[in-house]
């Protein structure tokens, strides 16, 4: 049984078209780094919203983990998935950065030092030692995204769903980024990413999920997902630069520099 | 000659109330029309550098200002931010920030700028339109502004600076909540404007974009102007290197160890991994 399901979901939002098109969204995710990507308006941030229960379908069955979803309240999808909202200020609320972080743990009532192992591992992965104590909206934006991802990452939850988490970031946070998913894939969680940038998707998502209009147009390894040139401007999708690169000097496909490096030199 | 555009004069600020600096020792001189790409790391004063040059910093924000902002001939310290933004139009990093919040219509909402500005109603109209139509939202002209998506109020927060007419823009990562389509279209809208004479200075991370968009770069690191030129000048200095990172074209010309220069850009880059290393 896959780790996560969706079985023919129909979903609209008050007095709007259907986000899917009958019969409705089917997908199977498996543990590890999954890119979910596509146009603006194509049904993304709608599908993460319904695998934690925050929407709820109209029809359909969705599976999270071995939960039901339609069977499980917000708070109770809470112990098994981290989630960060595309924009942190939407999320965060508390005085310092390590109240933030604290707070999913907190309130899940985790034994204090399962709380304690959490968010100590949660600020070392996300470059926050040394800004504890600090008021979070006193962080620049890119540092902000960095509070909600460890705040979703303190409840050591098993799935995590991260929207647009390389927006606004500078390299070397995009390389931390890029080390942390790759090492919760490893872990044998389930880890879903939604984006546009496809220079991420390469180095960091094995697996990518193309969604445009509402329907899932590619599900597979991220190695053939930049094939299709007619499917990649149907989804408002560029291919990765070193994709771009690998096509214009008539290498193989490529999707990332190792890649293309290794490609390149035989 | 003609005037320069933005020119920062050994310009040092400190926020209200912070105990450094955001920004030193900033000397920067942009003629008229250039289009100039500021990239760094988190930190690294870029949109400081943009809300000086809009005179928010220090009108607005308060803090401590050393050394001469001068933009289109006055200084900052000389002209309030309302007449400024005649000439000069800032976009936020956040579009939120730019909603007037006062109008309850996208085409209202556009029109705002030269309402307060005392522009004849035949004129407004004329210019909404055609700012709207430029950016591609004209179809969500009787839409909230509240109601619209990040995107979408990217597209608004630029129609509402180009409804003014200004001979400078200053934009903070104008794409941040565009998928690829829409920042390809809002790029076009900018080459536009940079053919017609507007001046431009962009902030933006996306390395690669800003080297096929800006004949110039000012790369910034803790608040400091760390190298200022043609992107492949700037991209082949070490420093930078090390401090900014680099476009994946020149990063995998550097693996691959091909001799400096190294390319910045697609076309370059291609060529680059065409030739065979003697």
């Amino acid at each position: 049984m896959p780790d996560i399901s969706l079985e023919k979901v129909l979903f609209s939002y008050p007095g709007g078209v259907e986000v899917y098109p009958e019969p409705g969204l089917t997908l199977a995710l498996e543990s590890g780094v999954t890119a979910l990507v596509g146009e603006n308006g194509a049904g993304k941030t709608t599908l993460t919203k319904l695998l934690i229960g925050l929407l709820r379908p109209r029809s359909g069955d969705i599976n999270v983990a071995g939960l039901d979803v339609s069977k499980t309240t917000v708070a109770a999808m809470a112990k098994t998935v981290g989630y960060t909202f595309q924009n942190p200020d939407d999320q965060l609320f508390e005085r310092t950065v390590k109240a933030e972080v604290t707070f999913g743990p907190r309130v899940l009532k985790r034994p204090p030092a399962d709380v304690e192992r959490g968010v100590a591992a949660a600020i070392k992965a996300c470059g926050l030692a040394g800004k504890e104590d600090v008021h979070p909206h006193d962080l620049g934006l890119s540092e902000r995204k960095w509070v909600a991802i460890a705040s979703a990452l303190a409840s050591e939850p098993s799935v995590v769903v991260l929207d647009e988490p390389t927006l606004g970031q500078d390299y070397p946070s995009r390389q931390r980024l890029r080390e942390l998913v790759m090492r919760l894939g490893s872990e044998g969680k389930i880890v879903l990413v939604v984006t546009h940038d496809m220079d991420f998707v390469g180095e960091a998502c094995p697996t990518t999920v193309v969604l445009s209009h509402g329907a899932v147009r590619y599900a597979g390894p991220t190695s053939n997902a930049f094939g299709d040139r007619a499917l990649l401007k149907e989804a408002g999708i560029e291919p990765p630069h070193v994709t771009e690169l690998a096509q214009a000097i008539g290498l193989r496909q490529c999707v990332n520099e190792a890649e293309f490096l290794a490609t390149w030199r035989r | 000659m003609s005037e320069p555009a933005v020119v920062f004069e050994d310009v040092g600020y400190a926020y209200e109330e912070a105990p450094h600096e955001a920004v030193s020792d900033i000397n920067l001189r942009i003629e008229a029309g250039e289009w100039v790409g500021v990239t760094g790391p988190t930190n690294a004063g870029k949109s400081t550098l943009c809300l000086l040059a809009m005179g928010l910093a220090p009108h607005f924000f308060g803090g401590k200002l050393r050394g001469k902002v001068t933009v289109l001939g006055t200084e900052s310290r000389a002209i309030k931010v309302i007449e400024r933004s005649t000439d000069v139009g800032l976009l936020f990093q956040n579009p939120f920030t730019q909603i007037s919040g006062a109008r309850e219509r996208v085409h209202e909402e556009v029109a705002f700028g030269p309402e307060c500005h005392g522009v004849a109603p035949a004129e407004i109209e004329a210019r909404v339109g055609e700012a709207m139509d430029l950016v591609g939202i004209s179809a969500l002209a009787a839409r909230h502004p509240l109601d619209l998506s990040g995107g979408q109020l990217q597209r608004l927060a630029l129609a509402s600076l180009l409804a003014m007419r200004p001979k400078v823009l200053l934009l903070d990562e104008p794409t941040s909540q565009l998928d690829p389509a829409g920042t390809a279209a809002i790029f076009e809208v900018l080459s536009g404007l940079h053919q017609s004479g507007i001046t431009i200075v962009m902030v933006e991370h996306r390395l690669e974009t800003l080297c096929e968009l800006c004949p110039r770069i000012v790369a910034m690191v803790t608040g400091r102007i760390l190298a200022d030129g043609a992107p492949q000048e700037v991209f082949n200095r070490e420093v930078v290197q090390e401090r900014v990172g680099l476009p994946v074209y020149t990063r995998l010309a550097r693996s691959a160890a091909l001799p400096a220069p190294r390319p910045v850009r697609l076309s370059e880059s291609a060529k680059a991994f065409r030739t065979p290393i003697a």
